[in-house]
């Protein structure tokens, strides 16, 4: 074998293979995250039985072992509640997000691609990004009434303006010699936005959907803490209400389960594949 | 033209017989008022038809400005810039650029890559494969068909840009110092393979280098320019020497001398201008 053609030849083309490989180092993750939090579980049960049972200084009442967080989580699985919240609140959450999404990216797209559309839009984004969601609630209440449209709306202004900022930087740093060398060959206006503009600016965009789905869920559960229904938010007004800090936490734990399974499963393996296509990584 | 001075063999040429590209006493300044800085004065220059002519001068002589107005990606404060007898006004696929970093597109394969080029002029969508194919060849890529552009070396990306540009099948290209970032090695095996690609394919070039060595090795002819404001210096023929050269063939070596010594003073004004007056250039330039 010659020299040249061993440098190159251990190199693949990007192909199923890799993305088989992607698979494995998902699965990877997954298990590493889930003896993190065995680990985790081991320490908590060992402050609780220091603090509550030994030494009996905290209430039971207020620091329930990890048990009875996981028997709290059974209950509320086999009664149905726990199902029904699960499925409401990501429901929510997809009409929500799938709203900001596109919302999010053709802004901020626009932006880039128009003086007049950055002009007059560009601040208010910027302003709207520093405005916490759940300030939108009263609006979206007055506006919707209390229901589902209005806690959509909180998610969609919760996530859109993010994506839409994730964007507009994306397409900022996009390689002038790119553009250049594409004017060049006669590309222009239109086509230049499909297939040159939207493709150098895709990592950014899938780095501002991560970004955008985590303030789509932040929103959505405070816009369901001040409100009424059978969303997980809903859930935990339910065992504040009741004084059930072992319902309280295990919504929380599902609550946080829910935001790590999409990211990792999901964002973060797609913006992988995509970053190992560009060549912005070395390796996995 | 007078009715009295009309040749009658003139009287049949096609108009687009003439030099392929000609630029007429074109200045470019950039910046306004007082710190304007006159990057090209009343550049003349004729290029004829399948010749290879480089552009050598110190940095800041304004070779690549003249690459650009050539491309139309920028235009003249006044003269102009003629390719077939027609005013350049925007850019266009009939002369394509090569830069010292490849703009290849990372989201795309190298075939992709080298049928976006031409998509983006129109070639239906079943002639492209085959067409990109071919020049594929050209490069000797053919087995990276299907790779992603950072899976590449530094000149095998140079060589897929050659292979997109020649695939659009322009009359010109311009070529802006593109293999100033690769190895020696590297460079001496793509001065042969762009001989011999120019040989076949009769394409006009005009090629912006800093070596001068590069410049006898792959030219025509050389066009020396002066430090800023870039004019022309000096013409320097190398079409007498036998192709395909070599970088270190001693005729190549001889004549860059003679080049070199024509730069050298142009060279010192560049120095002089970035580090200062008291700084004293060696000989050895």
């Amino acid at each position: 074998m010659s020299v040249s053609s061993q440098t190159v030849g251990s190199v693949q083309p990007v192909g199923a293979s890799s993305l088989n490989r992607l698979g494995k180092s998902a699965a990877k993750r997954l298990l590493l995250t889930g003896i993190y939090l065995v680990g985790v579980g081991l320490i908590w049960q060992l402050i609780y039985l220091l603090m509550v049972e030994v030494f009996q200084i905290w209430n039971v009442a207020l620091f329930p072992s990890p048990l009875d967080v996981i028997a709290a989580l059974a209950d509320h699985l086999s009664d149905g509640t726990m199902g029904r919240a699960i499925s409401t609140s990501l429901l929510r959450l997809f009409f929500g997000f799938g709203i900001a999404l596109p919302l999010g990216v053709m802004l901020g797209l626009s932006l880039s691609r128009n003086h007049w559309v950055r002009l007059l839009l560009g601040p208010l984004v910027v302003g709207f990004q520093a405005l916490p969601s759940i300030c939108w609630l009263p609006l979206a209440i007055l506006w919707f009434g209390l229901n589902e449209r209005a806690i959509i709306f909180v998610v969609v202004m919760g996530s859109v303006f993010s994506i839409t900022a994730a964007t507009y930087d994306g397409t900022k740093l996009i390689s002038p010699l790119l553009m250049r060398a594409a004017t060049n060959m006669g590309v222009r206006g239109w086509k230049m936005f499909w297939r040159v503009v939207l493709p150098a600016a895709l990592p950014a965009i899938l780095s501002g959907t991560r970004q955008g789905w985590s303030f789509a869920w932040r929103s959505l559960l405070a816009g369901e803490l001040l409100t009424a229904g059978h969303g997980l938010g809903n859930l935990l007004n339910q065992g504040r209400d009741l004084t059930d800090m072992a319902l309280v936490m295990a919504v929380m734990v599902v609550i946080i389960m829910l935001g790590l399974a999409v990211d990792l499963l999901v964002l973060t393996n797609f913006e992988l594949v995509v970053r190992r296509r560009y060549g912005l990584m070395n390796q996995l | 033209m007078s009715q009295a001075e009309l040749d009658p063999s003139t009287l049949f040429t096609p108009p687009a017989r003439g030099p392929r590209l000609r630029l007429q006493e074109v200045s470019k300044s950039f910046g306004s008022g007082a710190g304007a800085m006159s990057v090209l004065e009343k550049i003349s220059l004729d290029i004829e038809p399948g010749e290879f002519v480089c552009l050598v001068g110190p940095s800041g002589c304004g070779k690549s400005t003249a690459l650009n107005l050539i491309a139309g990606l920028e235009q003249p404060d006044s003269g102009a810039v003629l390719v077939n007898g027609t005013p350049v006004t925007e850019p266009g696929a009939d002369r394509l650029f090569l830069f010292q970093e490849t703009a290849l597109f990372p989201w795309l394969d190298v075939i992709s890559n080298i049928e976006f080029g031409l998509e983006a002029i129109g070639i239906a969508k079943n002639e492209r494969r085959e067409r990109a194919l071919h020049y594929l060849q050209m490069v000797h890529l053919t087995k990276f068909a299907n790779y992603r552009v950072h899976q590449l070396s530094g000149g095998m990306r140079q060589r897929v840009a050659l292979a997109r540009a020649l695939a659009i099948d322009p009359q010109i290209l311009l070529m802006d110092e593109p293999f100033t970032a690769l190895d020696a090695q590297t460079r001496d095996m793509l001065h042969q393979e762009l001989q011999q690609i120019w040989s076949a394919t009769h394409k006009t070039i005009v090629f912006v280098t800093h070596s001068v060595h590069e410049a006898v090795t792959l030219g025509d002819r050389i066009i020396i320019f002066t430090y800023r404001p870039g004019r022309i210096k000096r013409e320097i023929s190398t079409a007498h020497l036998p192709r395909p050269r070599h970088i270190e063939d001693p005729q190549v070596i001889e004549l860059a001398r003679e080049v070199t010594e024509t730069l050298r003073s142009e060279v010192r004004l560049a120095v002089n201008a970035e580090y200062g007056e008291d700084f004293q250039l060696g000989d050895g330039i």
